[in-house]
């Protein structure tokens, strides 16, 4: 089984993201970057399915501008056995994302691909459900538990009040959630040797996408604060007496 | 409990920007070196740091060691967490690839090792030590010895302890008793070590010691001293291990701090004899120590670092969150971050912090021009810098470490003074820093008489010579001005000292010896003076071209002045000591103390 | 023209979050439609959508349809939405809707809205996104626009006037590529965390007082049971429990914050709530500077007394 793990470069989870004085959009300018959080779930389980002889070859792919070839390293450092990106200056909606990751997923043949469900900067939470439209492929979403059966999927999907496991058929696309697994430290070798694998690059235009925009930014702005100004109630009785009598909420 | 985290914004300004990877990338072996590499294995270190190393800090402290039979029971996780550090390959960071290295520069090895001290400081003296082990092996060791052992000491694998001190000889090894005897081509050791760092655990399948012992014959004194691998476990031809060697730890310390590291007593020959190996040759077991002596003095500088920014971090935690008192004409009570004198507390921890850090990367710069750099000149002048600097770093570092250490309890109030939270732990730790690999007062001598008066004070004016230039370019900046007169006046004052000590200790010996711990801090304060003065002058650009946020260069900019203003003018405070010469003294009769 | 609503159900009626996407989709001016998707039972659904303005209920009955396979769902509602020429495809943003509608917005070939807060105008949208800390107004003239809503911004509907008109779907085809195994319902008896007027939730400063006093007091209020970070990786609460930018967005009518420290991870899951209480021993701790009514107390002795208090008239 052959494995395509698309990965994304975000702003760090640590970072609180400042917005641009214009408004125009989140200033990313020297801003500390890693793997989306859920990518990293995904590219951990790739490399997981193919050390249990699941899977043969882990190929990572991305979409984004040469700075984010980083990431690909990190997939590379994971173990990931190859790496390539789909040149964009400009970062792509996700139905481009998608149509990109589609015409990759028709050079590279994969029988699964996996991805985070979604990327902690745009939290659009659409590539993965969109590319496997494209394919013609099943798709098994939120996924916190992955095993290989009879030739097909078996996936446990986290959903609103519960869980719900599929069989899904392969070529299949797979979005995983954090609690899928822990993903691994990576080594100091492991770094050193993805420093020195070749990524392949690929363009828009050779693969046949178009990415014309469909949306018009706006603006963005933060939301404004809750007012502060709450009471400080002695006890619990006063505590009900408010509740009951004053905001009447129970 | 207390959190840790890399602090890789402010390593990866001194490395890129404040010292530059272009110093090294033109060096052989190290091309490898980019931002890029840098930032991924900062993070990498630092992730498990934070996530590993530094939960079991504390653990650590309250549990302690405790002998086990013949083996000694780490505090719980210790084990696990070093073997994830071993299967990282974080052990073998700057050891040639031939070695199995990752052959990374020394600078960058650094960095890393500030962030295992500040993680968790007991823990990471395993790997501190096995690396003096190691470097004297690959020096000293000859082919079969390194074909043996040094495989498995550069993976971490095994680790490596140096059994040096014994009861009647600490910094003087002269007395050492030590014996070892010739048993076909190896020898058969009998004595006892003290302080032996990491000297018995069973973290690592095997232990190499490195012992300093004295062969029948040999004459009294250092120059009677031979130097000896002694493994726990024999190793066998086919590099299997073999039957367990007569040493064993038969004593553990119990201390005021790193109560995760073991601190044995080791035993050797209670039976047959423990087997051990020469390393180099016969009565120079000394020499050869020396020459990983400022390695191993320049770890421990990086350790206070280390420990210093985790007490720093502490601080400027609680003091964000602990609500107390009024700021002048305010109505509401406020976080303590926004007390002046909090706020001075704070400040003087990350200055002098950030200051000891840049001058111990740029020290291990000069260590990896002197090894690699393919011009002989270069290599000679960087050696010569690192001769001179190492001590500055060894004894400054680690008294400011101990300052900030305490300063962060006070930052703390009375709740500091309580175990609870994990601050007295990091001044208890770190206290043992101006103690050991030469106590702070012999790194003074050192610096003194062997680095600055022996040579007339040349590669002390070289570096100062720099720091000139430091000055005028920030005198030449309108907003950083002042900063400029303050480093040089600094400059003059430290420059006086000079002057006044190769004068004055021509005729006098003890003038020098007396005056060494007040000149080395006012040398520590103006060097820190110079490197932060430049950190202004990057940061004040690093807006346009650098790789770090704004707030962290306007932060950098801030710190800086805080130094140059508050900091470095205690510099001016030594000089009548340094001047004073040594009759007060001199003048006490032994029977007046 | 007009508007198709993917409304979930719980088999018996819509759900509060549908109720509210309904009105979401008034705001982008024409008639309403639903969708129901489900079983023989989801015609009893139907009856639900009276008074909230709905035209049209579109009955989607099958297996695949019952087990919200994402694939014929996508495409059977792919096609109804070409049919009857619908301009935009709302749903309240859910795991299930999450799933589905990117699949029916590649479809239909169109880059659809995630997380919608606010309809400006049938072109005009602003969605949160960098979990929740920043909010992004965008222009989106797709022929079809695809949305998910944060139900929480949106009202209800009125709530009195007709039932909507019935029609049944003809079932589309199944491609057959992924079948359901298993559902696990996380069963407490509980309203869901989502839609619950009431959300009694805990942190890590539960562990004192019990877990079980924090779910007695939820059964007592009719709440549902949200928790802290902290607590889940405490292993105190469930993580489907846990409220926070990236788990449950929630804005029940009261949230009872029980030993919850308040990180703004935290805060921003539950900001939009009506009234929120903070319980917390901490006088410290940040969460009392988002509620509007604090009470700094040891939750061993507040959680029973809430209780009690709670049962005298």
């Amino acid at each position: 089984m052959k494995i395509l793990v698309a990965v994304k470069r975000v702003v760090d989870h640590n970072v609180r993201v400042r917005i641009r004085a214009d408004g125009t959009g989140v200033d990313t300018a020297n801003t500390r970057m890693a793997m989306n959080p859920f990518d990293e779930t995904a590219v951990e389980e790739a490399v997981r399915l193919r050390e249990a002889g699941d899977a043969s070859e882990v190929v990572a792919v991305t979409v984004g501008d040469a700075g984010s070839e980083e990431v690909l390293r990190t997939a590379l450092a994971f173990g990931a056995d190859r790496a390539l990106r789909v040149d964009s200056e400009a970062p792509l909606e996700p139905l481009a994302v998608s149509k990109a990751l589609a015409a990759v997923a028709g050079r590279e043949q994969p029988d699964l691909v996996l991805m985070g469900k979604q990327a902690i900067d745009d939290d659009s939470n659409q590539v993965g459900q969109m590319l496997a439209c494209h394919l013609g492929w099943g798709q098994a979403t939120f996924a916190c538990d992955v095993a290989l059966a009879d030739g097909e999927l078996h996936v446990v999907r986290e959903v609103d009040g519960g869980k719900r496991t599929l069989a899904v058929a392969l070529p299949a696309v797979v979005t995983t959630e954090l609690e899928l697994n822990e993903p691994r430290y990576i080594k100091l070798p492991s770094l050193m040797k993805a420093k020195r694998q070749a990524i392949e690059r690929l363009g828009l235009a050779e693969l046949g996408v178009d990415a014309t925009p469909r949306l018009e930014l706006l603006g963005v702005s933060e939301p404004l604060p809750r007012e502060a100004g709450g009471e400080r109630v002695d006890s619990v009785a006063a505590l009900v007496d408010r509740l009951r009598n004053e905001a009447g909420v129970i | 409990m207390t959190t840790y985290r890399a602090p890789t914004q402010d390593l990866r300004f001194v490395i890129e920007e404040l010292i530059g990877l272009d110093r090294l990338s033109g060096l052989p072996g190290l091309e490898a070196v980019t931002p890029e590499l840098l930032e991924a294995v900062l993070a990498e270190a630092g992730r498990l740091a934070s996530e590993v190393w530094a939960p079991l800090n504390a653990t650590g402290d309250r549990q302690g060691c405790r002998l086990a039979g013949d083996t000694v029971a780490l505090p719980e996780g210790f084990a696990e967490a070093y073997r994830a550090f071993v299967e990282g390959g974080w052990n073998g960071i700057n050891a040639p690839a031939g070695d199995g290295g990752q052959g990374l520069p020394e600078l960058v090895a650094s960095a890393t090792q500030e962030v295992w001290h500040g993680a968790n400081m007991a823990l990471a003296l395993a790997p501190m030590l096995s690396a003096g082990a190691t470097a004297l092996l690959r020096r000293h060791g000859d082919a079969s010895l390194r074909e043996r052992f040094l495989g498995r000491l550069v993976s971490g694998e095994w680790t490596g302890t140096m059994d040096l001190s014994e009861p009647q000889a600490g910094s003087d090894l002269g007395p050492v008793a030590c014996r070892a005897v010739p048993d076909g081509d190896a020898y058969r050791l009998y004595g006892e070590k003290i302080y032996i760092t990491w000297g018995e655990h069973e973290a690592a399948e095997n232990i190499i010691h490195l012992v300093l012992a004295r062969t029948p014959e040999a004459p009294a004194g250092h120059r009677g001293l031979s130097l000896f691998l002694v493994p726990k476990y024999l190793v066998e031809a086919d590099g299997s291990l073999g039957a367990r060697n007569d040493v064993h730890c038969t004593a553990l310390e119990d201390k005021l701090g790193i109560h995760g590291s073991p601190t044995c007593t080791i035993t050797y020959g209670e039976r047959d004899g423990a087997v051990g190996y020469l390393v180099g040759e016969e009565h120079r077991g000394l020499r050869h120590m020396f020459t990983m002596m400022n390695e191993a003095r320049h770890k421990v500088g990086i350790q206070g670092v280390g420990v210093a920014e985790r007490a720093y971090q502490q601080a400027v935690a609680f003091a964000r969150e602990r609500i107390q008192g009024r700021r002048p004409g305010g109505e509401a009570a406020v976080p303590i971050l926004h007390h002046p004198d909090v706020r001075r507390m704070l400040m003087t921890m990350r200055a002098q912090t950030e200051a000891m850090r840049a001058l111990a990367l740029l020290t291990a710069a000069e260590m990896d021009v002197a090894e690699h750099s393919p011009d002989e000149a270069a290599r000679a002048g960087a050696q010569r810098r690192v001769e001179l600097l190492t001590p500055v770093v060894k004894a400054v570092a680690t008294d400011q470490a101990v300052a900030t250490a305490s300063l962060g309890i006070q930052v703390h109030g009375g709740v500091g003074y309580v175990e609870d939270l994990g601050v007295p732990q990091l001044l208890r730790d770190v206290r043992i820093a101006p103690i050991y690999e030469g106590t702070n007062g012999i790194q003074a001598q050192d610096f003194t008489l062997r680095k600055v008066l022996k040579d007339g004070g040349e590669a002390l004016e070289g570096v100062l010579a720099e720091a000139d230039d430091v000055a005028e370019a920030l005198r030449a900046d309108t907003t950083l001005a002042g900063l400029g007169d303050s480093l040089a006046e600094a400059l003059a004052a430290l420059r006086g000292s000079t002057e006044r000590l190769l004068r004055d200790g021509e005729g006098d010996p003890l003038v020098p010896l007396t005056a060494a711990t007040p000149y080395l801090a006012q040398a520590g304060l103006v060097l820190g003076g110079w490197l932060m003065g430049r950190a202004a002058l990057v940061a004040r650009q690093g807006g346009e071209t650098g790789s770090q946020d704004a707030a962290f260069y306007a932060a950098k900019v801030h710190t800086a002045r805080f130094y140059m203003r508050h900091v470095l003018p205690q510099a001016h405070g030594y000089t009548p000591a340094i001047h004073g010469g040594s009759d007060e003294l001199e003048a006490m009769d032994d029977g007046h103390w | 023209m007009g508007v198709l609503v993917f409304a979930e159900h719980d088999g018996a009626a819509v759900t509060e979050a549908a109720r509210r996407a309904v009105s979401a989709a008034g705001a982008l001016g024409g008639p309403v439609d639903v969708v129901l998707a489900g079983g023989d039972g989801v015609e009893a659904v139907a009856a639900s959508l009276a008074g909230t303005g709905v035209s049209r209920a579109w009955l989607c009955q099958g297996a695949p349809y019952a087990d919200q396979l994402a694939e014929p769902l996508a495409g059977r509602l792919a096609a109804l939405v070409r049919a009857e020429g619908y301009e935009a495809v709302v749903a309240a943003t859910s795991t299930q809707a999450r799933d589905l509608l990117p699949r029916l917005a590649a479809e239909l070939d169109t880059q659809m809205l995630t997380d919608v807060t606010a309809i400006e105008d049938a072109e005009t949208f602003v969605r949160a996104n960098y979990a929740g800390s920043v909010l992004t107004r965008l222009r989106c003239r797709e022929p079809v626009k695809v949305l998910t809503v944060r139900a929480t911004n949106f009202a209800p509907p009125p709530g009195d006037g007709a039932s909507p008109a019935v029609a049944r779907l003809e079932p589309g085809p199944d491609p057959g590529l992924s079948r359901l195994l298993e559902v696990q319902a996380t069963d407490s008896g509980r309203p869901d965390l989502g839609s619950a007027r009431v959300v009694v939730a805990g942190g890590r400063g539960v562990a004192d007082a019990g877990v079980g006093e924090l779910e007695a007091l939820a059964d007592k209020l009719g709440a549902a049971i949200g928790a802290s970070r902290g607590a889940v990786e405490a292993g105190l609460l469930p993580s489907d429990a846990q409220v926070g930018l990236t788990a449950k967005v929630v804005a029940p009518d009261l949230y009872i914050a029980a030993g919850i420290s308040g990180s703004i991870y935290h805060v921003s899951g539950m900001r939009d709530s009506g009234v929120i209480v903070a319980i917390n021993k901490d006088p410290e701790a940040p969460i009392f500077e988002v509620a509007d009514y604090g009470l700094v107390a040891d939750l061993t002795e507040a959680l029973p007394q809430l209780r009690e208090a709670l049962e005298q008239p």
